[in-house]
């Protein structure tokens, strides 16, 4: 790795300070004078019919501002890629439990409540259908969007597929590359399984939170917890034919994100109010129990795989059937559907690879991003089989996986070039740490352990955007504007770090503006693990734009054409040794020498783009698809219960290739968490579903990891092993999602190893090893 | 029918008039306008709403307003003393405890109770008196070990 002055530091979080004084500022904190509170008034049925809405009573309440049904909205069928939903049914039709039907607006939070009780809805429930295997069926009991052929593709980056016969699947994605049936013929040794995951709930720990108003001059503003600003600020003016002047969207920092945030949460049902109630401040924040119900869930995957292998360990043939549980609107689930697939793309050689990615819509509640967009529930399945193949043919998983692994310039079976892969090295040094070839030591009685390991990725993709601004300060102080979201992952202080290496200052110099579409410029979103790749480059145009407006102000000045100037520290010099230099201050007058001479203002603007290529729809293949791959791997011990069925991880280690790390720190971090995440959806996480209802909407039956669940700090380890890209800014590529992708298959290994049992539908809950443990007696 | 209260918050002393169904941490964030004690879960699973009251972790969002009077009640803007901070504060900042931020009031005042009872706590005590914190981001590592740094840093008397 290449040495920098601030780049590659562990530099304490630039966010830090006001975090630990509680001066951090997030949208649940913000209210306004007057401000009015909206609440929901959702669907009892997973489908029905709506034959009449009263809100007359609701009305009369007093305190009551505004009450909004779908008599009062556009009909413009939105999405954020497949137009299949408007913000309140439009079409008379609800699809899950909980969706939203109508709304309110209040003066307190009690009143608004009593109101939603108050507002009279009469339905016609109608049959549905919650099984996966039975709405993707060609004779499904319900077929839950009819209209299905009619519905638009909103975002140009996608190929869209139906497939006759299947009514409740508005999207197939397929890979074809080599020969199976040849490669099956030529392997050793055929190994056929199905896995699936269950849905699970993101916890974070701010809730959806929106606060929206008109201002005077008619903006209609909204302040958010989001990932994308833009994103959103660009979906209000689709769905309210507003210009995108009088839309402003502002997101200070967020308290967590993981994807559920990734599109509309509470954002247009605020602007909806806002507008009913003649732009008084509305806000609507859900309730923990509505992020249990109304929040998007992890997709459930159902994977059938088929795989092929040789004696020596050589893979020869892979098939996959994948079901994506869509719920009842595709939403972001539309794009799993093909992206969750790449999670079976990145890592390893396979020389004959068949797949076909289904969505699916259920009459369940909705399933969208989750930190992995799929590919933690593809590699859930395909980490679990690559260990059973090894047993099957004798050999080690580890010495397996690295025999399979790709290598750097080699294609892949989407036809992408490999780059920058640290698939091997992470694999490695997590072996190593575990101390691999060492057997644990045996515990008395009830407890058995067990090691096992994964291997994982996650892409970000091709397709998306990032602008950032600088503007030069007098004597070494820059402000950057970037349009991503902070929302813990650092990226302010990333951003800081990059800018403070191309002008040669410490972080100290750097202010940081974010979250404000009204100041900030256009960013895709913290989504897709981008934005430390993207931001980050665009930010280094940017710094480049602005050095070379200031050298082509300082050329005169020191009698050198501008290329050959440099900057550090607040002065500009010769480049070389012992030249002239001067102070930045120099070239700009004006009160507190604020104004640049001549020029007004050093502004530079930067931007960054990868174009995606879109796939060739007979293959799936295509040049450019993803950005690039993140890699890793987990190591974990375990020690199962078997009286109980219970599983705890006594020992976990991570190691991942996410290129330069900008800050090792929080690199580590990310790992951290992830572990944590990991744990969670391996062992406990579950959203349980009963004919559409979630069971158990709350922390006291939805169980996340505390920190008496998680291992010791003496067993516990993030380590680092980059692989810098030719690409990245100072070759960094990204981290955020790939840190959960390998843990749960590394789990499910581990138990395996300890008492010779392999739950292959998430969770590994007690019931299931308890049962697994008696049937194997 | 709203009621008056009075509530001694940070050692300040304040009177508001509130609905008596209104909880402490809907005071201190919407009344008082202290917004670092967080909402999360409103049913006393997630910590986010903890403050001490008399030197005890007290979740905020399980207790009326006026169950708080004529206690001390100490959230997460009265910890640093002028100007400096405390050394969990400080040591949050040191070990990279922190990401989103959400849980950190929370965390931090419990990490505090947990000190100010048994200033010098093994790890695994320290894990078992954060078990009413939930943090989505960090998977608790470097919290505990911030706070079993702050454990031993003499240079500031505990308050």
């Amino acid at each position: 790795m290449a040495e920098y002055s601030v780049v590659g530091k562990s530099i304490p979080r630039i966010d830090a300070l006001e975090k630990v004084t509680g001066k951090a500022q997030y949208a649940s904190d913000f209210t306004l004078p007057g401000m009015l509170y909206g609440k929901v008034v959702r669907s009892p049925y997973a489908h029905a019919r709506i034959l009449n809405i009263d809100t007359s009573k609701a009305e009369k309440l007093p305190g009551v501002k505004a009450v909004v049904t779908n008599k009062d909205i556009p009909p413009i069928r939105t999405g954020m890629y497949l137009g299949d939903m408007y913000a309140l049914p439009v079409d008379d039709v609800v699809r899950y439990m909980g969706e939203a039907v109508a709304l309110v607006a209040a003066d307190t939070p009690d009143i608004a409540e009593e109101a939603v009780d108050l507002v009279e809805v009469d339905y016609e429930e109608l049959p549905a259908v919650y099984d996966v295997e039975e709405a993707f069926s060609t004779n499904p009991p319900v077929i839950i969007h009819p209209n299905l052929a009619e519905y638009e593709v909103i975002a140009p980056i996608i190929v869209r597929r139906l497939v006759p016969g299947r009514p409740n699947v508005p999207q197939h994605f397929l890979i074809r590359h080599g020969d199976v049936e040849k490669g099956f013929k030529e392997a050793d040794v055929i190994v056929e399984n199905r896995y699936s995951t269950t849905p699970i709930s993101h916890c974070t720990p701010e809730t959806h939170v929106s606060v929206a108003w008109i201002e005077g001059d008619g903006t209609l503003v909204v302040r958010t917890a989001t990932q994308g600003i833009h994103m959103i600020k660009g979906a209000l003016c689709d769905v309210f034919q507003l210009p995108p002047t009088k839309v402003e969207v502002q997101s200070p920092y967020t308290g967590c994100g993981f994807g559920s945030r990734t599109w509309f949460t509470t954002e247009p049902l605020a602007a909806i109010l806002t507008m009913k109630a003649g732009g008084r401040p509305v806000q609507v924040k859900f309730t923990r129990e509505e992020m249990f119900i109304a929040g998007v869930h992890r997709t459930p995957v159902t994977t059938y795989v088929k795989d092929g292998v040789k004696r020596d360990g050589t893979i020869v043939a892979r098939e996959l059937t994948i079901l994506v549980e869509q719920g009842a609107y595709s939403n972001i689930s539309f794009m799993i559907v093909k992206n969750g697939c790449f999670g079976a793309v990145g890592t390893y050689r396979i020389p004959n690879f068949k797949l076909d990615s289904y969505g699916v819509y259920t009459n369940n509640p909705l399933t969208g991003a989750f930190r992995g967009f799929g590919s933690s529930e593809l590699i859930w399945a395909l980490e679990n089989q690559i260990d059973i193949i090894a047993e099957k043919i004798g050999m080690d998983p580890v010495e397996l996986r690295m025999k399979n692994f790709l290598r750097e310039g080699e294609k892949d079976v989407c036809g992408q070039t490999t780059h920058s892969i640290g698939a091997e090295e992470c694999l490695k040094k997590v072996a190593e740490w575990i101390e691999w070839d060492k057997k644990p030591v045996e515990e008395p009685e009830v407890w058995k352990r067990g090691k096992g390991i994964a291997s994982g990725n996650k892409y970000t993709l091709a397709g998306s955007e990032a602008v950032c601004e600088v503007k030069v300060y007098p004597d070494g102080f820059f402000e950057i504007r970037h349009g991503t979201d902070e929302m813990g992952q650092g990226h302010n202080t990333i951003l800081a770090q990059i800018a403070a290496e191309e002008f040669g200052v410490s972080v100290e110099h750097i202010k940081v503006v974010q979250g404000d579409t009204s100041v900030c410029p256009y960013d895709w979103g913290s989504l897709s693990s981008r934005s430390c790749f993207h931001a980050g480059n665009a930010l280094i145009n940017a710094c480049k734009d602005a050095k070379r407006q200031m050298f082509e102000l300082a050329s005169a000045r020191l009698g050198r054409p501008a290329d050959q100037l440099e900057t550090t520290d607040g002065k500009i010099r010769i480049k070389g040794v012992g030249g002239k230099e001067m102070p930045i201050s120099e070239l700009f007058s004006g009160w507190g020498k604020l104004y640049a001479s001549l020029k007004g203002e050093i502004i530079g603007i930067g931007t960054h783009h990868t174009p995606i290529i879109l796939e060739d729809p007979e293959t799936g293949k295509s040049d450019r698809m993803v950005t690039y791959y993140i890699q890793g791997a987990y190591a974990v011990e375990v020690a199962v219960n078997v009286e109980t069925g219970e599983v705890k991880v006594i020992k976990s280690g991570a190691c991942f290739d996410m290129g330069q790390p900008i800050n090792p720190k929080l690199c580590e971090q990310q790992m951290d968490g992830g572990a944590a995440m990991g744990i969670g959806s391996s062992l406990c996480e579950e959203i349980v579903l009963d004919k559409g209802r979630v069971v158990n909407p709350s922390f006291a039956d939805y169980k996340i990891p505390t920190a008496a669940e998680m291992p010791t700090n003496e067993n516990f380890t993030s380590m680092i092993a980059g692989v810098p890209h030719s690409e990245g800014p100072y070759g960094a590529k990204g981290l955020g999602e790939a840190v959960v992708t390998p843990y749960a298959p590394a789990v499910s290994n581990a138990v395996y190893n300890a008492v010779g049992v392999r739950i292959k539908d998430l969770p590994i809950s007690r019931e299931k090893v308890l049962k697994a443990l008696k049937e194997k007696k | 029918m709203k009621q008056l209260l009075k509530l001694k918050v940070n050692g300040d002393d304040h009177e508001v008039y509130v609905d008596p169904r209104r909880s402490l941490a809907e005071v201190l964030r919407n009344d008082l306008g202290l917004t670092g004690t967080k909402e999360s879960c409103l049913s006393g699973y997630c910590g986010a709403c903890t403050v001490l009251i008399d030197g005890k972790a007290v979740k905020s969002c399980l207790i009326f307003a006026c169950q708080a009077q004529g206690k001390d009640i100490l959230t997460i803007e009265g910890l640093a003393k002028d100007g400096q901070l405390h050394p969990l504060q400080q040591a949050f900042i040191d070990h990279f405890a922190i990401q989103c931020g959400f849980c950190t009031s929370g965390m931090i005042l419990s990490a505090k109770a947990l000190l100010d009872e048994n200033p010098d706590p093994s790890e695994e005590e320290v894990r078992n008196g954060l078990i009413g914190n939930i943090c989505r981001c960090t998977g608790y590592r470097k919290i505990v070990e911030a706070v079993l740094a702050a454990a031993t840093d003499k240079t500031q008397a505990y308050h």
